[in-house]
């Protein structure tokens, strides 16, 4: 296979893999900072953000750091393991609510409230997790040549992503008659054009739902 | 003037995240020989748009209403930005040109780039409007998508990567059974604990119990007792068989709760 050939260098290798943890957490920490300072701009759902809203608003951190840091913990050894890293709970959460959360238990607000250092600590600890991740890829799978069910694992996310599109529909109809109509009709249209029908689903029920809101 | 400060650094924020984000969803099309940096919903959900523009520009729009009417709300962008939108919206911009995946979704260097694009514009959207969106599309949005891609991560993901196992041999059987089991009571969600049954499901088949099995299976073991003790299942577990905690784990559980 062509690709085969190009996975060498920087773009593929394990040395680089804690640059882009760093880059991305550094994004993230200060992405806090934003929420903090200016009250937009935390990249995580609203109920995980509210943890550290508690916090902030003179409650406790301890939520916050450790759903944040649990999360963070798990991730960094499932994702060795897996080889993907999950953002969601490794840096969105853990990163970015859970480790803000405890620098502020502690008193340490610098980094939080000032840009510059955020980048700066969030680029830190970024490397760091990205390079635990590395070393424990040394000692596990770069050991041996065995694939360890890759093949296996590729398979089933591909067969899963097929489901989605007969799943928008079915949710769209529960949501409401008009939106459910427009999602089968936006799905046969792509239908009809050799496209995932997925893609097409989302638009007619978006378009049908501007037109008569779910009540 | 805030404005001004608020969307230069939203310009640098959302360039770091896009490049990142766009690289690491790239990387992950190359697992596990290269890390990824992702999930495993983002690359269903990737596939899933079978390399067609529309659909991946259509399945990140649908979130992005989603993040935008959260942002307004309450300031928080959901993790949707980074999971969905900036890669799905990266690999449509890079696929208008060139439809082939492996030259585009899967090329890190060029998901960085289209990534960071993304990354400056999204996040510097988000964080300047102040004006709400039409509330019908926010409702339609959060209706319709969320609940399938709930379906699709709760028992779609799960079923079918314990069938995976299943059929992959014996081994990668048995040890996803018991760690997607142990994954759903702990985690919440079966599709890590299968994929570590199939890791060393399949690493055993093709090595048998070697170091690198043995200390993989020594990781699995204590990322399933961490991930317990930190999301307070233990305690929970013991509730549930109706017995009493033992003194010495409430206070090892009080010492981790920071700041309370």
């Amino acid at each position: 296979m062509k690709e085969e050939n190009v996975t060498h260098g920087f773009w593929y290798a394990d040395w680089s893999f804690p640059i882009f943890v760093g880059i991305m957490s550094a994004a993230v920490f200060a992405g806090t900072h934003m929420y903090v300072q200016y009250g937009v701009g935390a990249f995580n759902e609203v109920a995980i953000v509210a943890m550290l809203k508690a916090g902030l608003d003179g409650g406790s951190y301890g939520a916050a750091a450790a759903f944040g840091v649990s999360f963070l913990f798990a991730r960094i050894l499932e994702g060795s393991l897996v080889g993907i890293l999950d953002i969601g709970g490794a840096i969105l959460t853990g990163i970015g609510i859970g480790i803000p959360a405890i620098f502020l238990s502690m008193g340490i607000k610098a980094p939080i409230e000032n840009f510059t250092l955020a980048l700066i600590v969030g680029a830190i600890l970024g490397l760091i997790v990205g390079g635990i991740i590395i070393l424990i890829r040394k000692f596990t799978i770069n050991q041996s040549n065995s694939t360890f069910g890759a093949e296996v694992m590729m398979g089933a996310g591909n067969a899963s992503g097929r489901f989605l599109g007969p799943l928008i529909i079915l949710s769209a109809c529960g949501a409401s008659i008009p939106v459910g109509l427009g999602s089968v009709v936006g799905a046969l249209l792509f239908y009809i054009w050799k496209k995932p029908i997925a893609g097409g689903a989302i638009l007619g029920a978006m378009v049908l739902g501007a037109v008569f809101p779910i009540l | 003037m805030e404005t001004v400060i608020i969307l230069m650094k939203s310009l640098i924020i959302g360039g770091l995240l896009g490049f990142s984000s766009g690289a690491g969803a790239a990387r992950m099309f190359h697992a596990p020989k290269t890390q990824g940096l992702g999930a495993f919903r983002t690359l269903g959900e990737m596939n899933a748009c079978e390399g067609d523009p529309a659909s991946h520009f259509s399945f990140g729009l649908g979130f992005f209403f989603n993040a935008w009417a959260s942002a307004v709300g309450a300031g928080a962008f959901t993790q949707d930005v980074d999971h969905r939108i900036i890669p799905n919206w990266a690999t449509a911009i890079l696929m208008v040109k060139n439809k082939n995946v492996a030259e585009t979704m899967h090329n890190p260097k060029k998901m960085g780039i289209a990534g960071a694009a993304v990354g400056m514009v999204l996040v510097a959207f988000l964080n300047t409007t102040v004006s709400a969106i039409p509330k019908s599309l926010q409702v339609t949005a959060v209706d319709v998508l969320v609940p399938a891609a709930t379906i699709l991560i709760a028992t779609v993901m799960p079923v079918l990567f314990w069938l995976a196992a299943i059929d992959a041999g014996k081994r990668s059987g048995f040890w996803g059974t018991l760690f997607g089991g142990i994954a759903q009571l702990v985690m919440g969600n079966a599709v890590p604990g299968v994929v570590l049954g199939i890791l060393i499901g399949k690493g055993v088949d093709e090595q048998g119990w070697t170091k690198v099995t043995k200390i993989m299976m020594a990781a699995i073991i204590a990322l399933f007792a961490f991930s317990s003790f930190f999301r307070g299942f233990d305690l929970q577990m013991i509730e549930q068989f109706r017995m009493q905690i033992p003194e010495w784990l409430d206070k090892a559980h009080a010492i981790f709760s920071v700041g309370k």
